[in-house]
């Protein structure tokens, strides 16, 4: 009996070994290009999200806020004029990773870019596309912003993706953690 | 007061069957009659809060801390399974009352999407234990209610008038449908 | 001949989702678009044959104690690899497949052709069963997906193929038109096989 147990345990356990093994290869290929295209893709978010930086470096977030994620300064020439919040505030589907420009001189929003995203394809899915994107640019970074069903009657009021509230929420909730710090850290330069 | 929320908005707003998709397959085969609903319920219960705790623990104190976070699928199933089987081993001779009401279901348990995708879940939404079981509880809590709401809903469809090629299946995935809809309407309250 | 039987039986006669009507939990949850139910159907088909090949492979060497745990780590590693692969060349539909893919290893399609065929049969059938079941799948859930992104969105594969003047029904694409278009697809398949039976009686 005891053998039985013994020889079941070491087949399995074999079977364990090789797999993991396997894996642990396979991760070993694909890590490195994942990580060079996560990089690729927040190089060019910045480059959309504030498009008149000549170089962007990040910066240590101090702040309690766990929406936000990470904080990168926009520089032109040396001097700071920028800031790019990465916020992961959570959509529908799952977390809603979308970066967040603010420019210090005009208190305004820059513009926003979703990076990664679960949501509804044809929906949700939408927020990554351009015209949401531009709902947001121009904004003043002075007050948070909301997100409405119908027409805006305010400029602190965002229109929704038609039947897609919950991800236009969760967009706007990120982005207004990022207008918290920008407006408690970069107000008043 | 989050907690609140999270529990409510499990069951009700995105309910794990109706709106999230995890665990259609009990919730097809054994919905037919308000007891089996329940006992099934019950048991997913058991083994989602215990094995979403187990799987949180494994992960938080064995996969990150040996760097193997690309383990959690396989370390995760394995642990689910190996629950499972002993859970079963242990009903059938410590409470063999229980055994013969729930048993039935246990191996089902095991490939049931609902307990490998809440205990994934948990971990891609970075809970601390706490959250972690209060979502298992409100993801069974939630699963038990749908396929009650279904089985009573099935033991008064036998009755109804319903066309041939309806019959079965077909039915069962329109009165889903409608479920999910009722649902939707819950997503105002918070 | 027989190899080619393996391979299109999974198609039709023994289609995984409309005949043995497993696999059901992903057919609702990804079919929003065709292009994540092609993604999908990919991956799915890519972990049928390789877990088919190497279980039919070990079928031998396996104790029969412990083959359904066995099986488990083969399918859950091949499921870890492919999200790997997917993470790395194709992270848009790695994102949008999101819990699913992981969730392939609970799939009771592959953990049911293990059982049912690769533990019991020769490597190349086990692979053309995979294929054949793999392909099923795959137009079961496009036929899903293309009803629902051509009735909610007009768009097929992304493109707008019902011009800008086609109001989409939206419901087609939330959770509950998901269940509706399997309804109305089994609902089909009662008709068939209904019709089916009622000329086997007249012969």
């Amino acid at each position: 009996m005891n053998q039985k147990v013994f020889k079941l345990t070491a087949f399995l356990l074999i079977v364990c070994g090789v797999s993991a093994l396997l894996i642990a290869y396979i991760n070993d290929i694909t890590i490195d290009r994942i990580a060079a295209q996560n990089a690729q893709a927040l190089q060019e978010g910045y480059t959309e999200v504030y498009p008149e930086a000549s170089e962007y470096s990040e910066t240590e977030y101090t702040g309690s806020d766990a929406a936000i994620t990470d904080v990168v300064s926009a520089k032109k020439d040396g001097q700071e004029v920028g800031v790019i919040y990465t916020v992961a505030p959570g959509g529908y589907g799952g977390a809603v990773l979308t970066l967040v420009g603010f420019d210090i001189e005009t208190q305004k929003i820059t513009g926003i870019k979703v990076l990664k995203q679960s949501e509804t394809p044809g929906l949700g899915g939408n927020c990554t596309q351009p015209w949401f994107a531009a709902r947001f640019a121009g904004k003043s970074a002075a007050q948070p912003l909301k997100a409405v069903k119908t027409e805006t009657s305010s400029d602190q009021e965002v229109q929704a993706i038609t039947a897609a509230t919950i991800t236009s929420t969760a967009v706007v909730t990120g982005i207004n953690a990022a207008q918290a710090d920008f407006a408690a850290n970069y107000a008043n330069r | 007061m989050e907690l609140f929320a999270l529990i409510f908005g499990s069951i009700f707003i995105s309910n794990i069957v109706l709106a999230q998709f995890l665990g259609i397959c009990p919730f097809l085969g054994v919905s037919k009659d308000i007891k089996s609903a329940f006992g099934m319920g019950l048991s997913v219960m058991f083994v989602m809060i215990l094995s979403s705790t187990i799987c949180w623990l494994v992960y938080t104190f064995l996969l990150v801390r040996f760097d193997l976070e690309y383990l959690k699928t396989i370390a995760f199933i394995l642990t689910i399974a190996a629950l499972v089987q002993l859970l079963e081993m242990f009903l059938k001779k410590n409470v063999p009352a229980l055994y013969k009401s729930m048993g039935v279901y246990l191996p089902l348990i095991t490939t049931n999407c609902a307990i490998l995708g809440i205990a994934l879940l948990n971990i891609q939404e970075n809970y601390n234990l706490i959250y972690t079981l209060a979502n298992a509880f409100a993801n069974s809590a939630g699963f038990t209610l749908a396929l009650v709401l279904m089985a009573g809903i099935r033991e008064r469809l036998d009755e109804a008038d319903v066309p041939d090629a309806m019959k079965g299946l077909p039915i069962v995935f329109f009165v889903a449908s409608s479920m999910g809809l009722a649902f939707v309407g819950f997503t105002g309250m918070i | 001949m027989r190899i080619g039987k393996e391979f299109t039986k999974g198609v039709i006669a023994e289609n995984p989702l409309f005949v043995q009507v497993l696999g059901t939990c992903p057919a609702l949850a990804v079919t929003t678009s065709v292009n994540n139910a092609l993604g999908m159907g990919v991956a799915f088909t890519a972990v049928l044959v390789c877990s088919n090949l190497v279980i039919s492979i070990l079928r031998k060497a396996v104790p029969s104690d412990i083959r359904i745990p066995s099986y488990i780590v083969v399918i859950a590693s091949f499921v870890t690899m492919i999200e790997m692969i997917m993470n790395a060349f194709s992270p848009a539909l790695y994102s949008a497949l999101g819990i699913f893919i992981p969730l392939i290893v609970v799939n009771c399609v592959i953990l049911g052709r293990a059982e049912a065929f690769a533990g019991k049969n020769a490597a190349l059938p086990s692979i053309a069963d995979g294929l054949g079941m793999g392909l099923g799948y795959t137009l079961a859930i496009v036929a899903i997906s293309s009803i629902r992104e051509i009735l909610g969105a007009g768009t097929f594969l992304g493109y707008p193929i019902l011009g800008s003047a086609y109001e989409p029904i939206l419901i087609m694409i939330l959770p509950a038109g998901a269940f509706i278009t399997m309804g109305f697809l089994f609902a089909g398949m009662n008709i068939i096989n209904r019709r089916q039976a009622a000329k086997k009686e007249v012969m």
